[in-house]
């Protein structure tokens, strides 16, 4: 059945010529179909691949300082220079890759989790339950995360692990009141009530109905999670409270490289806060060619 | 509408609740305990039997909670060593500042991100349209301090326009010198668009695509006056929802701003609070922060119900939460 | 004001393109027809079948990215092709649209008494007052019960059947000459489908307006339309008086159509009359006929040529082999497949 007024609003009409993908997997199709997300995701996958792999093919010594080589403008041997204490710059940026985007993809992994998970039990259980949980997001989100992390980063000096679950127990927030008001929709649908009268129990029909229903609102919020967490570290980093050297991230070397803003060494700057800027860019490309990939309302909350 | 506020305000209430007891609980979380922590190192026995006794960090925790938010609730914040001063006190001093940057910010955002959202949603798809998703895809996406800092290098180390550091002590000196607040506000005010200037186009195009606007131009109402009359409101209700729940985002910032600027806001404070250990003092912004946030919302919300007569209905009927 | 006998609606060859992304949609394709004054006017054809495009072209609600030939002449103006400025001031004043979804048809958040009076402010500058005033004249004659109390609700607080009454009364509180009403009754209930339908003709009656009821249920068709536009795949397939299209339909798509109705004679234990196939993909123009696909009587020449109009007086059909009377009977007589 043509839809008249989709058609008329721009969208390609349902018609007779096209054959339809399995449900499952339209929304696969719909991304590739949208070249900035694919040109996001393969900014993704290249620069990981600079970061992890990249060490493996330009050996640098990214541990003991040089006296007497610090920043050396890029010339030969050194392609991007050389950083305040002789680090090449280079290789630094493939190691402070890896820290930024274990990290980030660590810290995204913790908040999905205990945000999935918390806001669909809450959403599925409903009532008083529901209630007081979500009081609680709301009492923690009330508290602005820099904030928050300014006090845990100062208790706890963070090693990677602990700045992965530190940033993350700051972001579960938003993906538990998203998957939360997937839950309350999708409980009344009639699989779930046909799977409760069939004595399936409650831990199963919400991972198995809900969550898996709810897929494409989280693997959107998911992205955008990894995306954030690259600038919350950033700033945590800016602000000292990142993890201490040898290792760096690329906040870390962002801010480093501003305290030389004057000197004109240009190449401490732009290399990280480059990376920080097109990584990000390329997460919310991804995250937002998954949307409309998926049909999500922009303005759900 | 009455029964709505009611349940708005309750619901603020328990989260407000909740906010002390988070609080609470990250007092609790210092290695070795409070005393030990704020007195410092070479703190003797004697000293944290006292110092407990004093504070009333003796027996079981829901004593110590109730003790705590006590004092709280009759403006005792807990007491600075590092700086010699009640927490309350510095509070007192340094928000009104945060608060008049922030508000200055976001009011400049809302003003400049609403009229350019309208502008693009009515030139979709076309160069203009591109041009300012781009630029506001990248702002959003450069972390602020370097946005700062840019700001700062360009306006005010090269061009020499604006200085680079923001007026200090009291309001009358902000209000003698308004040009160093353009670096600060600035910076916030472009963070605040980059983030809002999606969420207000996307509204703005879900409104023009409803039927109730094919309708209104079925009358022959123009344009401008499609805009004006009906998109408008309704797009902007979700706006303001958003403003209330972006209070967090806003205020963290805010934080690096008055960093980055030397600002004498609640900001810097915690920062100098984290780097001295003075937990008294980054507890205490915490908590106001967190209260002002919880009333932030609660505004928010009431106001999107004036404007969205929907809502007032729903809640006379009783309906959901 | 236009000599007696002037048709209130004239279109000619009306030809409407959609330009998507990667393809164009014929959705109107040389369509003719005309309205006269006061009377109903049925254009009756399947979901996609272009009768809605060609509703709002007529209105002049068309979006940017489609391309508009022929000629559309309302009360002996023509109208297809004028700027944006010159169609706005026709909108509202001579031509009023009704849509399909009386509750997204109207603002949320504004109440009923402006919006209903919202054309009379922006088409004659009329106060505040004065469009207060007519709405609630307009919401009297729509038949909502205290029109005073209902302006200043919202249209949330109002049932369906009300919200379309309202919609309807939005549309004619200028007093056009023509109504468009695009599928009116398709989101309510049959009971209040009736009485909307009702509505239409008490207007009629009081404010002479014509109507193009535009919709794709036959049975909308029969009691209230004067004639009967058949529409298939943007083109004429039949027109003519709604009586003799029922008794006697020429086109073989509009004999499958009234097929395929459910009807009190229909004998208890038959299968249900379908039209087998789907309608066509618009984006790709065919030689002939487009019925072909689906037709019992098609030939060589259905595919290869287009059938003129051919007809008697006012009724008018595309097909080289229409039914006729005889087959008809027979048809009905025999137990489907």
């Amino acid at each position: 059945m043509e839809n008249v007024t989709a058609v008329l609003s721009g969208e390609e009409p349902g018609g007779t010529g096209e054959a339809e993908a399995s449900g499952g997997w339209l929304w696969l199709r719909a991304f590739a179909a949208n070249r900035l997300a694919v040109a996001g995701l393969v900014v993704v996958v290249v620069l990981t691949l600079f970061s992890f792999l990249g060490p493996l093919l330009y050996h640098t010594d990214q541990i003991h300082t040089r006296i007497g080589m610090e920043t050396l403008p890029p010339g030969p041997g050194h392609p991007l220079g050389t950083d305040d204490v002789g680090y090449d710059q280079l290789g630094r940026l493939m190691v402070g890759g890896q820290t930024t985007l274990e990290v980030a993809f660590g810290a995204a992994a913790v908040a999905v989790l205990v945000g999935v998970a918390w806001g669909a039990v809450a959403g599925y259980v409903g009532g008083l339950i529901d209630g007081l949980m979500m009081r609680i997001v709301d009492a923690l989100l009330a508290i602005p995360a820099l904030l928050l992390l300014l006090y845990l980063a100062t208790v706890f000096r963070p090693d990677v692990l602990m700045l992965i679950i530190v940033v993350g127990l700051t972001a579960w927030l938003v993906p538990a009141r998203l998957v939360r008001a997937e839950a309350l929709t999708l409980r009344s649908r009639e699989y779930v009530l046909a799977a409760k009268t069939m004595g399936v129990r409650t831990p199963t029909v919400i991972v198995r109905h809900i969550v898996a229903n709810s897929i494409g609102t989280i693997l959107v919020n998911a992205t955008f999670q990894v995306a954030d967490a690259i600038l919350v570290v950033a700033a945590l980093s800016f602000l000292g409270l990142g993890i201490a050297p040898p290792a760096t991230n690329w906040g870390a070397m962002l801010s480093n490289g501003l305290n030389y803003t004057y000197s004109g060494y240009w190449w401490l700057t732009y290399p990280p806060g480059v990376a920080i800027v097109v990584t990000v860019v390329a997460f919310n490309l991804i995250g937002d060619g998954l949307r409309d990939a998926f049909g999500l309302d922009t303005r759900r909350q | 509408m009455i029964r709505f506020l009611v349940r708005r305000c309750a619901q603020a209430l328990l989260v407000l609740l909740l906010v002390t007891i988070i609080v609470f609980g990250l007092s609790r979380l210092l290695p070795g305990g409070p005393a030990r922590a704020i007195l410092g190192v070479h703190a003797t026995p004697t000293n944290i039997a006292a110092f407990n006794r004093e504070n009333g960090l003796n027996g079981p925790l829901p004593a110590q909670y109730w003790h705590w938010l006590s004092g709280v609730l009759t403006g005792n914040l807990g007491f600075s060593y590092v700086l010699n001063q009640p927490v309350s006190s510095l509070l007192a001093q340094r928000l009104p500042k945060t608060a008049f940057l922030a508000g200055i910010s976001v009011v400049l955002a809302v003003l400049i991100a609403v009229p350019v959202g309208l502008y693009q949603a009515v030139r979709r798809g076309r160069a203009d349209d591109y041009a300012v998703t781009t630029v506001t895809f990248v702002l959003y996406s450069t972390p602020a301090f370097w946005v700062a800092l840019l700001l700062i290098d360009i306006l005010s180390v090269r061009l020499h326009v604006f200085p680079a550091e923001a007026p200090q002590g009291s309001f009358s000196t902000i209000f003698s010198d308004p040009s160093a607040m353009v670096l600060p506000v600035l910076t916030i005010t472009l963070v605040t668009i980059a983030a809002f200037s999606r969420y207000i186009r996307s509204s703005v195009l879900d409104e023009l695509a409803q039927d109730y606007v094919r309708m209104a131009r079925s009358k022959g109402t123009s344009q401008p006056g499609i805009l004006l009359r009906h998109v408008l409101r309704n797009a902007l209700s979700p706006v303001v929802t958003l403003l209330g729940l972006s209070l967090p985002f806003i205020l963290s910032g805010t934080l690096i701003t008055e960093y980055v600027f030397n600002y004498p806001g609640v900001g810097l404070l915690a920062f100098n609070a984290a780097t001295s250990q003075d937990y008294p003092v980054l507890l205490g912004v915490v908590l106001v922060v967190g209260v002002a946030t919880v009333a932030g919302s609660l505004l928010a919300d009431i106001a999107y119900a004036l404007l969205d007569p929907r809502v007032q209905l729903a809640s006379d009927a009783g309906a959901g939460r | 004001m236009s000599a007696p006998g002037t048709p209130v609606l004239q279109v000619t060859d009306l030809e409407v393109d959609i330009k998507l992304r990667r393809s164009v949609v014929h959705a109107v394709q040389g369509v003719t027809l005309k309205v006269g004054e006061g009377e109903t006017v049925g254009i009756v054809g399947e979901s996609g079948c272009g009768k809605s495009t060609l509703g709002l072209a007529l209105a002049g609600l068309l979006p940017s990215n489609t391309a508009v030939r022929g000629s559309i002449r309302l009360a002996d103006r023509e109208v297809a092709g004028l700027r944006e400025r010159e169609l706005r001031r026709v909108r509202g004043t001579e031509v009023g649209i009704v849509f399909q979804d009386p509750m997204t048809s109207l603002n949320p958040t504004q109440r009923i008494g402006v919006q209903v009076g919202e054309t009379l402010r922006v088409q004659s500058g009329a106060s505040k007052a004065e469009a207060r005033a007519a709405a609630a004249d307009m919401l009297n004659l729509v038949g909502l019960p205290r029109p005073l109390e209902q302006l200043d609700r919202f249209p949330h607080e109002l049932s369906g059947g009300m919200r379309q009454r309202v919609v309807i009364a939005a549309a004619l509180v200028c007093h056009p000459r023509l109504l468009i009403a695009d599928e009116p009754t398709t989101a309510l209930d049959v009971t209040t489908q009736a009485q909307i339908l009702e509505l239409f003709g008490h207007l009629r009656e009081t404010l002479g307006m014509a109507t193009l009821l535009i919709t794709h249920d036959m049975g909308v068709v029969a009691g209230h339309a004067d004639r009967v536009f058949v529409m298939y795949a943007g083109r004429e397939a039949e027109t003519g008086d709604t009586a003799e299209i029922f008794d006697a339909p020429r086109h073989r798509y509009t004999a499958a159509l009234l097929d395929s109705v459910l009807r009190l004679e229909t004998p208890h234990k038959s299968e249900l009359a379908t039209i087998p196939g789907r309608p066509p993909d618009l984006t790709v123009s065919t030689a002939g006929c487009p019925f072909v696909p689906r037709c019992p009587a098609a030939s060589g020449q259905c595919s290869t040529e287009l059938p003129a109009i051919s007809g008697e007086g006012d009724h008018h059909w595309r097909c080289f082999h229409p039914a006729d009377q005889a087959e008809d009977n027979l048809s009905a007589a025999e137990a489907p497949r």
